[in-house]
């Protein structure tokens, strides 16, 4: 269970499957809950991860730090998830995924009874989607300004004004918790 | 939830790159208790309420772990406070998609398999390896991602190593050009590297001279990692129904 990534990596990409399926085991559920977090669903995130491992079996032999295998495979199941959410955008209404402002209960307030991770979970949730989108990608995907700009679409400079915000909001809700 | 049969005894690993830079950062020790924070006025996000600092400033002072030190930061407590929240999200960020990952039931095998019926070996054969054959009409080769394989058998049945990356440097596909095997391997803690290797190298040629008829000019082993429990080669042969839990 312990087999080091760089060697795992190493025998994946010179054809091992087992030692592949080591690695779906190991970053499977991580990339699963990225892919929840950010489709907002769980509908897709089978495929979109499935996709996801597919692909890195494909380019692993290009992978030069093998090491990196991880932030690697997260940032595939990154791309994956922005594909769909691009593709699905036509479709949906944008004001579906806007956030209900009910100022009159306060996030702070019903964030004291939830643990840490709910509260966050529930500030995540109230941000805009582009807001939210960069924040993840930045935070738990670990992609850089102009990785995100080039993933959303838009400038880097856009998307540092969505960090701002999504943090501002962030940390204005989880603050009342503490 | 934490002793099931499987897990593996808490030793660190020796490649961790996870271990948090901050933790002995001077910043840790800003002057911020809990207590304020509440009481205190509300935590403000402009540069007004910052010392002059903005918040995009501080989220990059804390992307690069306070480095180098900005006494400007450091000597505003409006700021000092700001940067503590952030650091606070930031940590409650990496919590949350780590319990996520927790709470992920874990997948059923024809998730797995779905994968693995998708995945081609033949995009790993590489190049073609001749075998001569007494007959002049017949030409027999063996695929160099099988040579791999090969390699990779003659290394699990060595104890205490586990071969990652292998290559074979040398135009293969002209018989008797001197190749030279290069191998990654992670080693199990307590081994005896050079006779591990040793062992590792012995096993590797016999295959080789067995299977092939490749010119073995040189085997270069480099010892990548160092394991710290056996759970490391029985990962690979655990098989989809043995999962833990």
């Amino acid at each position: 269970m312990d087999a080091d990534d760089r060697t795992l990596a190493g025998r994946a990409s010179d054809g091992d499957v087992r030692a592949f399926e080591v690695l779906i085991r190991r970053y499977g559920p991580y990339m699963r809950a990225y892919s929840t977090r950010v489709l907002g669903s769980t509908d897709e995130v089978d495929d979109v991860v499935q996709e996801s491992f597919i692909t890195a079996w494909q380019q692993l032999p290009q992978l030069a730090d093998l090491t990196a295998v991880k932030s690697w495979l997260m940032r595939i199941v990154s791309h994956k998830c922005i594909d769909r959410i691009r593709a699905r955008r036509p479709h949906a209404d944008i004001d579906d995924h806007e956030p209900h402002a009910d100022d009159g209960e306060s996030p702070p307030r019903r964030a004291e009874a939830m643990d840490r991770e709910r509260a966050l979970e529930a500030a995540l949730a109230a941000l805009p989607e582009q807001q939210r989108q960069s924040w993840l990608l930045r935070e738990m995907s670990g992609l850089s300004y102009d990785e995100i700009a080039e993933e959303l679409g838009v400038p880097a400079s856009t998307v540092r004004g969505f960090l701002v915000r999504a943090r501002k909001s962030l940390i204005r809700d989880m603050e009342g918790w503490r | 939830m934490s002793d099931t049969p499987y897990d593996s005894p808490h030793v660190p690993r020796i490649d961790s790159t996870g271990d948090d830079p901050t933790d002995d950062h001077p910043i840790r020790e800003a002057p911020i208790r809990e207590a304020p924070i509440r009481t205190a006025k509300a935590l403000g996000f402009e540069p007004d309420e910052l010392d002059g600092h903005t918040i995009e400033e501080l989220s990059d002072y804390l992307d690069r772990d306070g480095q180098p030190v900005d006494p400007a930061i450091e000597s505003s407590p409006d700021a000092l406070l700001a940067l503590a929240a952030l650091r606070r999200l930031r940590d409650l960020s990496g919590s949350l998609i780590e319990a996520d990952a927790r709470a992920e039931p874990p997948r059923d095998d024809s998730w797995i398999s779905g994968i693995l019926a998708n995945i081609s070996i033949e995009a790993r054969a590489g190049r073609d390896i001749p075998i001569s054959h007494t007959s002049p009409t017949a030409r027999l080769s063996i695929t160099e991602g099988a040579v791999r394989g090969l390699i990779r058998a003659a290394g699990d049945s060595v104890e205490g190593v586990l071969v990652g990356r292998c290559r074979l440097e040398g135009d293969v596909t002209i018989a008797d050009t001197p190749i030279a095997v290069t191998l990654e391997v992670a080693v199990l803690w307590g081994e005896q590297i050079p006779e591990t290797t040793a062992r590792l190298r012995s096993a590797v040629y016999s295959q080789l001279l067995r299977h092939t008829e490749l010119r073995i000019a040189s085997i270069d082993i480099t010892v990548t990692d160092v394991q710290f429990s056996r759970a490391a080669d029985d990962a690979l042969v655990v098989g989809p129904d043995e999962e833990s839990e």
